[in-house]
């Protein structure tokens, strides 16, 4: 019988909730939200020049340092034959790129796994170059970017091949 | 932007009567628990951005009125247990209240003249459906002054009952 106490109160919670606040409260917390929110648009101003400013800032640096640090080694400066290899095998991977692209549209499923393919390769690719101007083998580097490109042109060359037979086999399924 | 008047008088209308008796009962001051609950939706509808649907928005509230309301009280220099009063544990059957006839208003009336520790904690328990662990959270007690105070609240209660004439008999 002990728990009757508790058992009273909960079936019959509501009859203890039965004071009111009074009638003018809402006017009050109404007059607080306008005080509230008048105050907003001044802040919020505030708040967006400063943020303008730190952007404009950041952005000045970010030139000025990029302007003192653009002795991004290409290629070309480490050897002239590599990098004409480079631009040959660049064209053509954008080129089959392209037709690759054509047939995004009627097999997006496996264009996508193709993408995501190359995109490997590619992340690859930009690594290296980051690392070649503090690489001790500059040599070294440029040939794995050269092999990279080479890599990316037959996989291409793989997809696209894959690509052609999947059309073929659908359109003639269809007929 | 943090919703429409129309929308938060909507909650106002929903929620304004119970935290009110929320307040009041742990304060007993009408005045101060229109303050807290005047604060308490202020801080909500400004806050509103904050409410992450972990719970629903009443138990956010009722969290809100309840942090300002022992804020309140703590102002007022409320201890909420003192050390030498928790030596003993009340037995289990204090509050034998099979020949009390309970009725809600003399209940609702004898909580308020508990000492602020005792009302407290018993509202929070009984009322507001917290449990000790919560309550010990919420106060910063131990769980077990929390017990404590709660069974010397329902003790002190049934007193009050019954000096009032209550008994059945």
């Amino acid at each position: 019988m002990n728990n009757r106490l508790e058992t009273f109160v909960k079936d019959n919670r509501k009859s203890f909730d039965i004071m009111e606040p009074s009638a003018d409260l809402w006017a009050k917390i109404e007059q607080g939200l306008d005080a509230r929110t008048k105050k907003k648009p001044v802040k919020l101003y505030l708040w967006m020049s400063a943020a303008a400013a730190i952007v404009v800032v950041f952005g000045l640096v970010w030139l000025y340092a990029g302007r003192l640090q653009n002795k991004d080694l290409e290629i070309a400066d480490v050897s002239a034959s590599y990098a004409k290899k480079e631009v040959h095998f660049a064209g053509l991977i954008t080129e089959k790129r392209d037709s690759l692209a054509i047939f995004a549209s009627a097999n997006p499923e496996l264009y996508k796994k193709f993408t995501a393919d190359l995109r490997k390769l590619d992340e690859d690719y930009e690594r290296l170059k980051a690392e070649l101007p503090t690489s001790p083998n500059q040599t070294f580097v440029v040939k794995a970017m050269v092999k990279n490109r080479e890599i990316q042109l037959q996989l291409l060359k793989q997809q696209l091949l894959i690509i052609n037979q999947v059309d073929d086999y659908k359109r003639v399924n269809q007929i | 932007m943090q919703g429409s008047r129309a929308a938060q008088f909507e909650l106002y209308k929903l929620y304004a009567k119970a935290m009110y008796n929320v307040a009041l009962r742990i304060l007993n001051y009408e005045e101060e628990a229109e303050d807290v609950l005047q604060e308490a939706f202020l801080d909500a509808f400004t806050r509103i951005v904050d409410f992450r649907q972990e719970t629903t928005f009443g138990l956010w509230l009722k969290q809100i009125v309840i942090n300002k309301s022992i804020n309140y009280l703590r102002k007022r220099k409320m201890e909420f247990v003192s050390t030498d009063e928790i030596s003993e544990v009340p037995d289990e059957d204090s509050f034998d209240d099979s020949e009390v006839q309970l009725q809600a208003e003399e209940i609702r009336a004898a909580i308020t003249q508990l000492p602020d520790g005792y009302r407290v904690v018993l509202s929070l328990y009984l009322l507001e459906g917290y449990d000790h662990e919560e309550i010990a959270h919420i106060l910063k007690i131990s769980e077990n002054t929390s017990r404590t105070q709660y069974m010397r609240a329902k003790k002190k209660l049934k007193s009050i009952l019954e000096q009032k004439g209550m008994r059945d008999e």
